[in-house]
């Protein structure tokens, strides 16, 4: 008796320790908690279907994109609000590169360079005038708004041809790569900053400059340098994302993704990404990212109402951030 | 202290001068040189800019009209167009033409624009106002009878049978709610044997939000239905993009409201059977003219019903149909 229940404690014990250790733990668990609450919940495990995981999976490529950067930038003890701002941008540009008879490359490039000299644009901001990034981003964020518009001319751009590769790029099904090929290139997009932030001497400077600046600055980092870095990475994200937003609604909205960098910060916050910096994994992040769109999917095939799954969405990323606070102090207690 | 209290006072009557002086001459008679605020729900679609045409256009017919065309920066924030209201209110405009992004929220703003003594003219969408009381009149497309053309439409195409997804807008506003309760109501009474699958999803703002949520519906309820209906323009092209994606459009009969370029090249494809079509550049043109009215103490009708017509396959190159798919170039030549 006494003996079968020490056991089970020490069971638990090590399951917590195992929990403890792995901070990928939490959000993957946390994931299949929700897809398996939603398999059960629609018709015929309908959700679970091949086609419906693999729109989901489409429909998280932009945010999944744009949060690897912000991942990045929030490691870095950073943030980057303008993102939204920075896709809208990107895709307006693509738009009127393609409008202008250029080809898919050369758009995919403007797209690219555009988000990078925004990220660089927020760096400067931050790094030469020394404004906190919340708020340089803040300022941004209305500023590229508005420069996106006057660019569009308050209009959205339709390139003439519609670019069918971009287009094809992003399709859910149908595709000749089973995924749609932007699922595939955020996956890849994924590893190589996950083997960046764990295994080169930059993520070690990235994470040593959000975990304590001032003694990253001590122990020889440029940290200026550092900063101009992860806002560009981040802003090239952005651009990439934009493009596929772009190729999602095959035009160039200068409204459109306005608001989408709460759901980028949500997605690296609930992958266990913290405001305060030094914190979070880009395997957390893109698993944050499908885990909040599968929410919306998983609440639309249930027949549930919009706000049910504006609660749970507010519900899991408190729950995400409560428990990842638990597992750390499991973790330094030990 | 008081000095420089009496300074700031001084400074600050000057600037209210200076200001109200480069004004006066405008506001000055009434039929010369009057300022109407027209506050369209966003700029991006190709309705607003129709009816932007068609303000201008009866503008330039009578000369001494300027019109301020200016709108909330997204088409679904109420808040930003309440503000846009007050601030043209307090800087003195003649007359205000508003198409409000809620029936609700706007009153309390028009109200203010009453107790100034500005003239409101409701277009496009309703106000849960009294009219002659709370505005002039009303301008725009009677969307319930608009979406009883759809209805109808939708029901031929179908022939009387099988299930219909209906794809909502949003929940705040009334126009497209009218247009899917018109929808609602032709089917039940000429079509009774076609049935409606009316989930509690919304297609939000956007095409991408639009796409989403037609995806996540598509998936919902695959295999269950042979017709859709979507009640504006950002929700059929989303809905247009994630039917081709599942190798549906063309197959499930499809009935959209308000064109753009791709919903058109989508009904010369016949991956839409018919697209209900308004009249924006009216919109914009009638109430200006009736502003003008009256400002001139004309009596003016209470409401005005702007027309709609069902753009198909079969049709889209009749003159009145081409004229209600390319307003602006119909507004230019007709300008010349």
């Amino acid at each position: 008796m006494v003996a079968s229940r020490s056991r089970t404690a020490f069971n638990v014990g090590v399951i917590l320790d195992f929990w403890a250790r792995h901070k990928w733990v939490t959000p993957v668990v946390g994931l299949l908690g929700v897809v398996v609450f939603f398999a059960l919940k629609s018709d015929n495990f309908a959700f679970l279907g091949s086609d419906n995981m693999r729109i989901v999976a489409a429909q998280t490529v932009q945010v999944g994109v744009c949060a690897i950067g912000m991942t990045f930038i929030m490691i870095g003890g950073g943030i980057d609000l303008s993102v939204g701002s920075v896709m809208a941008l990107a895709a307006v540009t693509t738009a009127l590169t393609l409008k202008a008879g250029y080809s898919c490359p050369t758009a995919v490039l403007v797209a690219m360079m555009t988000g990078a000299l925004c990220g660089l644009a927020n760096a400067l901001l931050i790094t030469g005038l020394r404004i906190v990034p919340f708020i340089a981003t803040l300022g941004t964020l209305s500023a590229i708004r508005g420069l996106t518009r006057r660019l569009a001319d308050n209009q959205v751009v339709r390139p003439p041809n519609e670019a069918e590769s971009l287009v094809s790029f992003v399709q859910p099904l149908g595709s000749s790569t089973w995924l749609a090929p932007a699922i595939w290139m955020t996956l890849a997009l994924g590893v190589a900053a996950a083997v960046v932030l764990n295994w080169t001497a930059f993520g070690r400077r990235t994470f040593a400059l959000g975990s304590n600046e001032l003694a990253a600055r001590l122990s020889g980092i440029r940290v200026n340098r550092q900063k101009v870095y992860l806002y560009t990475l981040g802003g090239l994200f952005a651009g990439l994302a934009g493009l596929l937003a772009f190729a999602n609604m095959r035009e160039g909205d200068p409204t459109a993704s306005a608001g989408i960098e709460l759901q980028v910060i949500a997605a690296v916050v609930v992958g266990g990404g913290s405001l305060m910096g030094g914190q979070g994994s880009i395997l957390g992040t893109l698993v944050g990212a499908f885990m909040l769109t599968s929410l919306v999917n998983g609440c639309t095939l249930a027949g549930w109402e919009n706000y049910v799954q504006e609660i749970a969405i507010g519900a899991i990323i408190v729950m995400a951030v409560a428990l990842d606070y638990f597992r750390r102090r499991r973790l330094t207690e030990r | 202290m008081r000095f420089a209290a009496a300074l700031s006072v001084l400074a600050a009557g000057l600037l209210v001068l200076g200001c109200g002086k480069s004004d006066s001459p405008e506001a000055g008679g009434k039929t010369s040189g009057l300022r109407f605020a027209v506050i369209p729900k966003g700029l991006t679609h190709e309705h607003w800019k129709a009816v932007e045409a068609g303000a201008k256009k009866a503008a330039t017919e009578v000369g001494n009209v300027e019109i301020i065309y200016k709108s909330a920066p997204k088409e679904d924030d109420t808040q930003l167009q309440i503000n846009l209201v007050e601030s043209f209110v307090s800087s003195r405009v003649d007359g205000i033409i508003l198409a409000p992004l809620s029936d609700q929220a706007l009153v309390r703003p028009v109200r203010l624009a009453v107790q100034a003594k500005i003239p409101v003219i409701i277009f496009d969408s309703p106000l849960a106002g009294q009219v002659g009381k709370d505005f002039v009149c009303y301008i725009g497309t009677d969307n319930y009878r608009a979406g009883t053309l759809a209805g109808q439409r939708l029901g031929e195409v179908m022939e009387g049978k099988g299930t219909v997804l209906l794809l909502r807008y949003a929940e705040s506003s009334a126009s497209t709610r009218e247009r899917e309760q018109g929808f609602l109501d032709a089917l039940k009474k000429d079509f009774a044997d076609i049935a409606v699958i009316d989930p509690p999803q919304y297609a939000g703002a956007d095409v991408n939000s639009g796409k989403k949520a037609a995806e996540n519906m598509i998936t919902a309820h695959l295999g269950k239905f042979e017709g859709v209906f979507c009640p504006n323009e950002t929700s059929a092209a989303g809905m247009l993009i994630a039917l081709e994606d599942r190798q549906l459009a063309g197959k499930a009969r499809f009935v959209g409201f308000d064109a753009n370029p791709r919903v058109i090249a989508g009904l010369r494809d016949r991956k839409l059977d018919g697209v209900v079509l308004q009249d924006p550049f009216k919109m914009g043109y009638q109430s200006v003219k009736q502003m003008l009215d009256h400002l001139a103490g004309k009596p003016v009708p209470p409401s005005t019903d702007t027309g709609a017509a069902v753009a198909t396959p079969e049709n889209v190159d009749s003159p009145e149909i081409y004229r209600l798919l390319h307003p602006l170039e119909a507004a230019v030549s007709r300008g010349s």
